[in-house]
């Protein structure tokens, strides 16, 4: 009631003056930007600038929005497993995140070794507090950027909350150590629905699950048999099957030929690493986890570059693209668009180049240019 | 039975004769698919906080109302995917339609328009009430509420229908034993009924509601009637602190339209319950206005209270936007996104109640687009 007393002033303008009339209450420089949505409607977003470059990265991405006037709104916490006392308690991270929906995350550094006897990485502990379990990374060959392969236009889905990443590891007897690998058929039904459902959504053609079910045929065998199944129930997209060794090879001989793959936990994450390489490497892949309620965006190939840290070379393209997908996630697809095509302008003009795409420019020059074509 | 089919339609007629060598009889068909199906279930279609839904925009006004509820979601940033159907009224096939329920298996959750079925041959069913059997949805729920606002024969009505939606008389159990006598069965089983009796104290319960009535013609119908009469009295002993009674049919019609504030929640069987439906709409305003809502253990559909097609108004931009909008406010409001709900909701009551923009069938003479513009306008300053 009291949202209908404080803007009756404004509610009593005559049906004509509609048009002219949304056009006073926009409230950025760029016209067309609200017309699509409620101006006074402000987001909120956590965000995790992460280790090694991420911070910067970070950054980079608040000085565009603040350039495009995005009404987003910032929580921000330092979270961290190379740096434990300084990090927030996973506790607090995950309630942000719990209560805001959406986040922005860098990468976090994982030590190779433990040394508490802990198992679990912080990055785990994440996933499983949110139940994070559907990694997307969308790899798009971007105008540009030269790489061996063009038109790659492909989406991969993985598995991130069981499989070789379930944290079970014991030595029975001294020099003999097994890893736990879990398959169930309620996770890999749940994450089949998930990849089928992302093609229905952005009109996807085919889904491609990899598996490995010819040397693994129960563990394996259960994914597989779960996609199977799930695709039944969608007739107008076309389900195929590829063994993990045979789909790499196929990846960077005719990537071309995939559409959205769906695969286990390892095989994922192997699958994107590759494929960000074809087109461009780490600073360029953006990617995102979503559970049922809560999405976290993130770059799509998981490395810190922490050799570059405070050197300003990092390229910022990934973040951006992160940052422009939870915009349109979050419904404001006229933002998203713009700092969408303002990247993939600095691309394709080829003048700002970072260092790992074959140029001399810094971070900060590069993000000045993507404001530029923002303004 | 086939003698009827040849004689309206000489064409048809040779489709189903060729579709029944290769399988079975119209007759078959609809003696041997069972009522009930059995429903094994699948993850919600929700990611990340957003939900996907079905849409099946249906015939008539349908295509017209879905794209005014898109716009409305679009300025409201509800966190909603559509996944968009059209069926083919005319097309016997039933590809189309059967993608249509395996989305909504899915998706969990469809709002859709009136879908029409042309096609007469006794083997294509009403697609409308094949979604419902199909899918389970045993209760339809319409909420007959006074709007402020909108000219009504009654004020402040505040009544609930629920009525059986996969039985009774519409078990589309029909034949022609001898010539010129057709027999019609109407279905009631213990279960359904127990289910929707179940229901509705539960929603009683629920919702502060104080009474439920049964409505019934088990004087003259006393096996099939009776057994729901007894049904929803053995259940209501379950519920001391609810009051129950029970009302004919023909006197119920009657007391809606001289005294309905007598009533508050209502239970029956399919047909009275389209009766009942259609005369509350009636009394507050007309069928552009309520939603109805159709639950089944695992799926939900929302739609517009009536379940007209308005064929007939039809691109002429008069329809009456407010039925699909509650449909959609309805959908939002199961998906748990409470702060859309209500955000529509106070856009639609300030449209009506304060600024008086009313389409033709409701006195006023605004076009559709212009109450949805201001609708949206509306909304885009809350």
């Amino acid at each position: 009631m009291s949202l209908i007393t404080r803007n009756l002033p404004r509610i009593f303008v005559q049906s004509a003056q509609i048009a002219a009339a949304r056009n006073i209450h926009c409230t950025s420089n760029n016209a067309s930007a609200a017309l699509a949505e409620r101006p006074d409607s402000r987001v909120t977003a956590t965000l995790i600038p992460g280790d090694g470059v991420g911070p910067e990265l970070v950054y980079s991405v608040q000085e565009v929005f603040k350039a495009a006037g995005v009404p987003v709104d910032w929580e921000s916490y330092f979270f961290s497993e190379v740096n434990p006392t300084l990090s927030a308690p996973l506790d607090d991270v995950a309630k942000s995140i719990n209560k805001n929906r959406v986040a922005l995350k860098g990468i976090l550094a994982t030590p190779d070794y433990s040394h508490t006897g802990e198992l679990q990485t912080l990055n785990m502990k994440l996933r499983n507090a949110l139940d994070l379990y559907a990694n997307v990374v969308h790899v798009k060959s971007l105008p540009g950027i030269k790489c061996r392969h063009s038109n790659i236009d492909c989406v991969i889905i993985r598995e991130q909350t069981e499989g070789e990443y379930s944290a079970l590891e014991h030595e029975s007897v001294k020099g003999v150590v097994e890893c736990l690998k879990i398959v169930t058929a309620k996770k890999s039904q749940r994450i089949a629905k998930f990849a089928f459902d992302y093609a229905v959504k952005n009109n996807r053609k085919k889904v491609t699950a990899v598996h490995k079910a010819n040397i693994m045929k129960l563990g394996d065998g259960l994914f597989l048999r779960s996609c199977e199944e799930m695709a039944k129930l969608y007739p107008k997209i076309e389900f195929e099957k590829m063994i993990v060794d045979n789909c790499t090879m196929q990846m960077v001989s005719k990537p071309q030929q995939f559409d959205v793959m769906v695969t286990p936990n390892l095989y994922g994450n192997i699958v994107d690493n590759l494929a960000s390489g074809l087109v461009g490497g780490a600073g360029v892949v953006s990617g995102s986890s979503y559970s049922s309620e809560c999405v976290v965006f993130e770059p799509g190939a998981r490395h810190t570059f922490s050799e570059a840290v405070g050197k300003n070379v990092a390229n910022p393209t990934a973040m951006l693209l992160c940052a422009s997908k939870l915009l349109r996630h979050v419904n404001l697809p006229t933002y998203s668009e713009m700092i969408r095509n303002a990247v993939e302008k600095v691309l394709k003009d080829g003048k700002i180049r970072t260092k790992d795409i074959g140029g001399q420019n810094s971070t900060q020059e590069f993000t000045y240019a993507v404001i530029g074509f923002i303004v | 039975m086939a003698l009827r089919v040849i004689y309206k339609s000489p064409l048809k007629w040779t489709y189903n004769l060729a579709r029944a060598q290769s399988t079975m009889s119209a007759f078959e068909i609809q003696h041997k698919t069972p009522l009930i199906k059995k429903q094994s279930v699948i993850p919600v279609a929700m990611y990340g906080g957003r939900n996907a839904v079905t849409m099946l925009p249906g015939g008539g006004i349908g295509p017209e109302l879905m794209e005014y509820v898109r716009e409305v979601f679009k300025y409201a940033g509800a966190p909603v995917d559509f996944e968009v159907i059209n069926i083919d009224p005319h097309s016997e096939e039933s590809n189309e339609f059967d993608y249509a329920i395996t989305s909504i298996r899915r998706n969990g959750v469809a709002i859709k328009g009136n879908i029409e079925t042309k096609s007469e041959s006794a083997g294509v069913l009403s697609r409308n009430v094949a979604l419902r059997n199909e899918l389970d949805l045993y209760v339809n729920v319409l909420h007959c509420k006074s709007f402020p606002g909108i000219p009504a024969r009654q004020k402040d009505i505040d009544i609930i229908v629920i009525r059986q939606n996969t039985e009774g008389e519409y078990a589309m159990l029909e034949h022609e034993s001898v010539h010129g006598v057709v027999e019609s069965m109407k279905v009631v089983t213990e279960s359904n009924s127990d289910r929707v009796a179940r229901y509705a104290f539960e929603f009683a319960k629920k919702n502060g509601r104080k009474k439920v009535t049964t409505i019934h013609k088990a004087n003259i119908m006393k096996l099939s009637d009776g057994l729901f009469l007894e049904t929803s009295r053995k259940i209501a002993k379950e519920y001391p602190e609810i009051e129950h009674n029970d009302m004919i049919i023909d006197n119920c019609c009657m007391q809606l339209v001289s005294k309905p504030h007598q009533f508050d929640v209502m239970i029956m069987t399919n047909l009275y319950g389209s009766i009942v439906s259609n005369v509350l709409c009636g009394l507050i305003g007309g069928a552009g206005i309520l939603s109805g809502r159709n639950y089944g253990d695992h799926y939900a559909i929302f739609e517009p209270g009536t379940r007209n097609t308005g064929t007939a108004i039809a691109g002429k931009n008069v329809a009456n936007p407010l039925a699909m909008l509650h449909a959609s406010v309805d959908m939002l409001d199961h998906l748990g996104h409470k702060p859309h709900a209500n955000l529509i909701l106070d856009a639609i009551h300030k449209t009506i109640a304060e600024d008086h923009l009313l389409t033709p069938d409701l006195g006023g003479s605004a076009k559709s687009s212009d109450t949805m513009n201001h609708l949206s306008y509306t909304q885009g300053l809350i």
